[in-house]
C-alpha cells in the first residue's frame, strides 16, 4: 500500500518535472484548477432539458435505433405548442402555407428545439416549393433529434422529395436510403 | 310727345347699367370657375387617402400559455406596458385584474397578420412555476394559448414631412370625446352650414375695433379646410376662400365625415421632430392606449390641449394643462356630457399622462432604425412614409427593458466605481433569439430612448479575442487530424515579418507565458499566442472564411492579426456570428420583422424563419463547449453567477489594444447577447472584456433568466474521458481527467500510462516494480 502511495508519489514527480519542463515559465496547465474536473465537468451526454428526455443516441456509423424515442411531438411538446401544431396541420391541408409557417414559427418561439416542430416546418417549405429551406430546417431537426428514428424518418422523407424536386437526383436517392435504413432498423426493432 | 332723342346723361346711365350687368357676369362666372376650382380639390383631397400614414411599427405580441415561465408582477407590468387598466372588475377591453394567483385580463380585439383576433375575456391562474392555467371566461373553458395585442412602438415617416397619425373611425371614438370636442370648438356644429354667421360678425367687430385680424371665428368645418388647404397666413383674401371652402366640404359631406377628418387631422402635439396629429396617435402618445379607451379626464385634457399644444403641454406644463383639463370639464358638465360625479371624480384624477416629462411614442430608436433599413431594400420610402404599412417586429419588449437597463445602470456603476466622469463611456448591446435569429433588443447608445449614432448597427469596433473562436474553429474543422480540443499548442512567444516590413510580435494579455496550452485551455485563458500558432497553422485567409460562414459580412485582409481580432464588426454583426455557433452552425439571417400588412390587415409579406447550415455540426459543437470552459474555468467565470448553479452559458470576452474595447459575445440555450463598452473617440478607457462588458453581459443574462445550455453532442461527435497530462484515453486509474468531446473517429484510442485498461506501457513496467 505504501509502496503504492509512493509509485504514485514518484509518478506524479516525473510527470510534474516533464510538464515543467518548458521551464521556471508561469503555468496554469496542468496545474490547473480542473483537477477535479471530471468529477465536476457535467457530462455533456446529460440532458437538461425537459424537451429533450432521451438520451443522445449516436448515429453514425451504424444507427441503432432506439425505441423509447419519442414517436409523437405530444410526448415533448407542451399543450400551447400541441396546439399550435394541430393549427399549423389543419392550415397545411387546407392549403393555407403561410398561416401553417406562422403557426409553427409561434410554436418554435415557445420550443424552440422542438425537433417536431422544425420537421412539420420543413414539410410547409417543402409545399411552398422553398427545396433549400425544406432541406435545411428538415437537417436542423435531424441535429435537434440526435437520434429519433420517428421524426429523422420524416426529415429525410422530406429531404428526399425535396432533393428530387430539385433535380438533384442522387441527393434524392441518398436520402431515400436513409429513409429505408431507419424504416429497416424500425422494423427490426 | 315726340320721341326725342336720349338724352346724355341718360345715356351714360344706360352704358354704366350694361357695363355693371357684363361685369357681374364676367365676376360670376370667374367666381363659378374658382368655385369650380376650388370643389375639385377638396374633392379630390377627401376622396382618397386623406393623408400621408406613416407605416407603425409593432412589437412581438405576448403569447400566454400554461408553463410559460411568468410571475404575476411581471404580467402586470406587461399589461401596464400595453396600456391596460389595473380596475376592481373587468370594464371593458384593455382592462385587468390583478391579484396573487390569477390575473383576469379583458384582451382587446387586434388584427393580426394571421388575421383578426376578438377581444378576450381570460383568467390566468399563476404558481410559483409561472402560467399554470388560462381559462376563458366566456366560454368557460380551458385555452392553450392566447395572444395580447402587440405594443405600437414607433413609426416609420419622412424627413421631410413630420406629421404622424393613427387613424382612427368615428365609430372607435367615445361619444363623449365627439359630442365634448364639439362642445369646446364649435357649439353650432350641427346647426350651421360650414361657416357661423354669428362668429363672424362677433370677430369682424373685434377685429374692426382692433384695426387688425385678432379674432378667429372658425367652425370646425373651417379650421379643416384651413389646416388642410391653407397657410396659417390670416388675412381676408384666405378668409375668404376659408369661408367659400368650408361652405363646399358642408355641401359635398356629412357632419359626420368632417368631424371625422377633423379629428384625425387636428394637431395635438410635438413629440421632438414629429407633430403628433389626431386623436388615435395623441391618445398613444400622452396615455399609451387606444381612443376607445380614454376616460372622461384624459378626453378632457386632450380636448384642451388642442387649443395650444405648446401653451397647454402636459408634460411641460403640467398645472397650466390641467387649468385647461378641469375647465373643459366643466364645460362638458354644464353642458350635461358628464354627470356631476362624473365631474368631481375626473377633476380629482392627475393628469395621468405618460412617460414622464420626455414621453415619446418612439420608445426604441435604436430597433425601429433596424426595422426601417430592412424594409429599406423592399419597400419605396413612399410606401413606409404613405401607406399606413403595419409592421410586426421581432422586438420583446421585456428583453428589450432588461438590456436597456443593465446597460446603462452597469456603465454607471463602473464609472462611479473607477472614478471616471459621468458620460466618459459608450456602450451597445444585442439580443437575439438562439433558433430563429429573432433580434429581440437593441440598445445603440447610453441615451438609448433618442435617436443618434446606433453603435449596435455602425459602430465596427476590433472585435479583439471576440476573433479566437473562429481561429480555432477554423482549425478543427480544416484540420480534424491535426487539431482536437485536446492538441497541445505552444504558449511561446512568436515574431514575424510584415509585408510592410515591421515586425509583429503579439504578446499575451499578462505579457506572460504559459508553457503549453490544450486548445480549449488556450481558449478559455484566451491565451493570444497558443491563438497566433494555430491561426497560423491553419492560415488567416481560413480563419476569415470561418467567420464569413458565421455571418461576418466584411472582407478582412488576410493577416496574422485577424487571429487577435484586429477586424472591425458591429455589435449586430457579432450576434449574427455568435448566434451561428450557438445554433450548431444553422445559421438564421438576423430579422427584426416577422410580417407586414396594409393598414385595412391584408398580409403583404411574411419574413419566415430560415435556416442554413453554413459551419459543420460537429467542429462547432467542440467550439461551444470551449466555450464553456471559457465560463467555467476560464476568463468569463463571473458569467456563471447569472444562471442556477449546474447550469452552463458559453461566451467569449474581447478586450483590444490599451484597453480601448471591451466585449463580451455570449450565449445560453435560447439567447445570444453582445455587449460592447469603450469610448466614441477611441481613447483607452481601462476595462478589458472581463473587468467590463462582461459585468453588463451578466447582470443581464440574470435578469433574463436566461436558460443555461444543453450540451448534447452532435451524432458527429462523441465523448471521451481523456488524461489530461497526456491528452490520451483514460479511465478511472487515471487522477486527472476531462471528458472530452471529439469528432467521432478522432478520440485518442492508446490508453494513457495511468490507465488500468493500459498494458506494457514503460511506466506500467516502473509501476510492476513497486508493487
Amino acid at each position: 500500500m505504501t509502496l503504492r502511495l509512493g509509485a504514485l508519489v514518484m509518478l506524479a514527480a516525473l510527470l510534474g518535472a516533464c510538464a515543467s519542463s518548458t521551464g521556471t515559465r508561469e503555468s496554469t496547465w496542468p496545474n490547473s484548477p480542473r483537477s477535479g474536473d471530471a468529477g465536476t465537468t457535467p457530462a455533456p451526454s446529460t440532458p437538461t432539458a425537459p424537451a429533450t428526455p432521451e438520451p443522445p443516441v449516436p448515429i453514425e456509423p451504424v444507427k441503432p435505433v432506439a425505441p423509447d424515442s419519442p414517436k409523437t411531438a405530444e410526448a415533448i411538446s407542451g399543450q400551447a405548442v400541441v396546439s399550435l401544431m394541430r393549427k399549423a396541420a389543419d392550415a397545411r391541408s387546407q392549403g393555407q402555407l403561410d398561416l401553417a409557417a406562422s403557426q409553427l414559427e409561434r410554436a418554435q418561439r415557445i420550443e424552440p428545439r422542438n425537433y417536431f416542430v422544425w420537421s412539420a416546418l420543413a414539410k410547409v417549405y417543402l409545399d411552398q416549393q422553398q427545396y433549400d429551406q425544406a432541406i435545411s430546417v428538415a437537417g436542423k431537426s435531424n441535429s435537434l433529434a440526435r437520434g429519433n428514428p420517428y421524426v429523422e424518418i420524416e426529415n429525410w422523407k422530406t429531404i428526399a422529395k425535396a432533393m428530387e424536386a430539385r433535380g438533384d437526383s442522387i441527393g434524392a436517392l441518398n436520402a431515400q436510403g436513409r429513409v429505408e435504413e431507419i424504416e429497416r432498423a424500425l422494423g427490426g426493432g | 310727345m315726340a320721341r326725342s332723342s336720349p338724352s346724355p346723361v341718360r345715356r351714360l346711365l344706360w352704358i354704366a347699367l350694361a357695363a355693371l350687368v357684363v361685369g357681374l357676369s364676367v365676376g360670376g362666372l370667374l367666381l363659378s370657375g374658382y368655385l369650380i376650382q376650388l370643389d375639385q380639390e377638396i374633392r379630390n383631397r377627401f376622396a382618397g387617402s386623406r393623408w400621408a400614414l406613416p407605416a407603425q411599427v409593432y412589437a412581438a405580441a405576448q403569447d400566454l400559455y400554461p408553463g410559460r415561465r411568468l410571475k404575476a408582477a411581471s404580467l402586470g407590468h406587461e399589461l401596464d406596458r400595453l396600456g391596460y387598466r389595473r380596475t376592481e372588475t373587468l370594464s371593458g377591453p384593455g382592462t385587468y385584474v390583478a391579484g396573487k394567483e390569477r390575473v383576469d385580463i379583458q384582451i382587446r380585439a387586434f388584427e393580426f397578420w394571421d388575421g383578426p383576433q376578438p377581444e378576450y375575456k381570460i383568467a390566468v391562474k399563476l404558481d410559483e412555476g409561472g402560467i399554470a392555467e388560462i381559462h376563458d371566461l366566456e366560454a368557460d373553458a380551458p385555452r392553450d394559448i392566447v395572444r395580447l395585442d402587440p405594443m405600437l412602438i414607433g413609426s416609420i415617416y419622412p424627413q421631410s414631412q413630420t406629421e404622424d397619425r393613427v387613424l382612427v373611425r368615428l365609430d372607435e371614438v367615445p361619444e363623449l370625446l365627439r359630442k365634448g370636442l364639439v362642445a369646446v370648438e364649435d357649439r353650432g356644429f350641427y346647426e350651421h352650414f360650414g361657416i357661423s354667421i354669428r362668429g363672424i360678425l362677433r370677430a369682424a367687430f373685434a377685429n374692426m375695433r382692433a384695426g387688425k385680424v385678432v379674432q378667429g371665428a372658425s367652425t370646425i368645418t373651417q379650421q379643416l379646410v384651413k389646416n388642410f388647404f391653407l397657410t396659417s397666413k390670416r388675412d381676408f383674401k384666405r378668409k375668404a376662400k376659408e369661408v367659400l371652402m368650408a361652405l363646399l366640404l358642408e355641401a359635398h359631406y356629412t357632419k359626420d365625415e368632417i368631424l371625422e377628418a377633423y379629428l384625425n387631422e387636428i394637431h395635438l402635439g410635438q413629440d421632438g421632430d414629429r407633430a403628433v396629429h389626431g386623436f388615435g396617435l395623441g391618445s398613444r402618445y400622452y396615455f399609451n392606449k387606444p381612443v376607445s379607451e380614454l376616460r372622461t379626464h384624459e378626453i378632457a385634457l386632450m380636448v384642451g390641449v388642442a387649443k395650444g399644444t405648446s401653451y397647454y403641454n402636459p408634460r411641460r406644463n403640467p398645472e397650466r394643462a390641467k387649468t385647461r383639463r378641469d375647465l373643459v370639464l366643466k364645460k362638458f358638465f354644464e353642458e350635461d356630457l358628464i354627470t356631476e360625479e362624473e365631474y368631481t371624480a375626473a377633476v380629482a384624477e392627475p393628469l395621468g399622462v405618460v412617460g414622464g416629462s420626455g414621453g415619446s411614442v418612439e420608445r426604441y430608436p435604436a430597433f425601429v432604425d433596424l426595422v426601417r433599413r430592412q424594409l429599406k431594400g423592399q419597400y419605396q420610402d413612399d410606401d413606409l412614409t404613405n401607406e399606413g404599412l403595419r409592421i410586426f417586429t421581432t422586438l420583446d419588449p421585456t428583453t428589450q427593458e432588461a438590456l436597456e437597463r443593465n446597460l446603462s445602470a452597469g456603465i454607471e456603476r463602473l464609472e462611479k466605481n473607477r472614478k471616471l466622469k459621468a458620460g466618459t463611456l459608450q456602450t451597445a448591446g444585442v439580443v437575439t433569439s438562439v433558433d430563429g435569429g429573432e433580434v429581440l433588443a437593441i440598445v445603440g447608445g447610453r441615451e438609448f430612448r433618442y435617436a443618434g449614432f446606433n453603435r449596435a448597427l455602425d459602430s465596427r469596433r476590433s472585435i479583439g479575442s471576440l476573433a479566437k473562436p473562429f481561429v480555432y474553429l477554423a482549425a478543427l474543422a480544416s484540420q480534424p487530424d491535426r487539431f482536437n480540443l485536446h492538441t497541445i499548442i505552444d504558449d511561446e512567444p512568436i515574431e514575424m515579418k510584415l509585408p510592410n516590413k515591421q515586425v509583429w510580435a503579439p504578446q499575451n494579455y499578462d505579457k506572460k507565458l504559459h508553457g503549453p496550452q490544450p486548445l480549449y485551455m488556450a481558449l478559455a485563458q484566451s491565451y493570444n499566442l497558443p491563438t497566433v500558432r494555430a491561426g497560423l497553422e491553419v492560415g488567416a485567409a481560413q480563419v476569415i472564411k470561418t467567420m464569413q460562414a458565421a455571418g461576418y459580412s466584411g472582407q478582412a485582409q488576410p493577416v496574422p492579426s485577424v487571429f487577435l481580432g484586429a477586424v472591425d464588426i458591429a455589435p449586430l454583426e457579432v450576434a449574427q456570428m455568435y448566434g451561428t455557433l450557438a445554433a450548431g452552425g444553422y445559421q438564421s439571417r438576423l430579422s427584426s420583422i416577422r410580417s407586414v400588412t396594409t393598414k385595412e390587415g391584408t398580409p403583404l409579406d411574411r419574413f419566415p424563419i430560415k435556416v442554413r447550415q453554413t459551419l459543420p455540426e460537429g467542429p462547432t459543437y467542440l467550439i461551444n463547449w470551449a466555450l464553456t470552459k471559457v465560463v467555467q474555468i476560464g476568463t468569463a467565470r463571473a458569467a456563471l453567477s447569472a444562471v442556477p448553479p449546474g447550469s452552463m452559458l458559453a461566451g467569449k470576452t474581447g478586450t483590444t489594444d490599451d484597453l480601448r474595447d471591451s466585449w463580451f459575445a455570449g450565449f445560453g440555450a435560447d439567447r445570444v447577447a453582445v455587449v460592447w463598452m469603450g469610448r466614441d473617440d477611441y481613447k483607452p478607457m481601462g476595462f478589458t472584456g472581463s473587468s467590463g462588458a462582461l459585468v453588463l453581459w451578466t447582470s443581464l443574462m440574470k435578469d433574463l433568466e436566461v436558460r443555461g445550455l444543453d450540451m448534447i453532442p452532435p451524432g458527429d461527435v462523441e465523448d471521451q474521458l481523456t488524461d489530461t497530462f497526456t491528452g490520451l484515453r483514460a479511465d478511472q486509474g487515471c487522477q486527472s481527467t476531462i471528458l472530452l468531446p471529439y469528432l467521432r473517429g478522432r478520440a485518442p484510442v492508446e490508453f494513457a500510462p495511468c490507465a488500468t485498461a493500459a498494458v506494457h506501457t514503460p511506466l506500467d513496467w516502473l509501476r510492476e516494480i513497486f508493487e
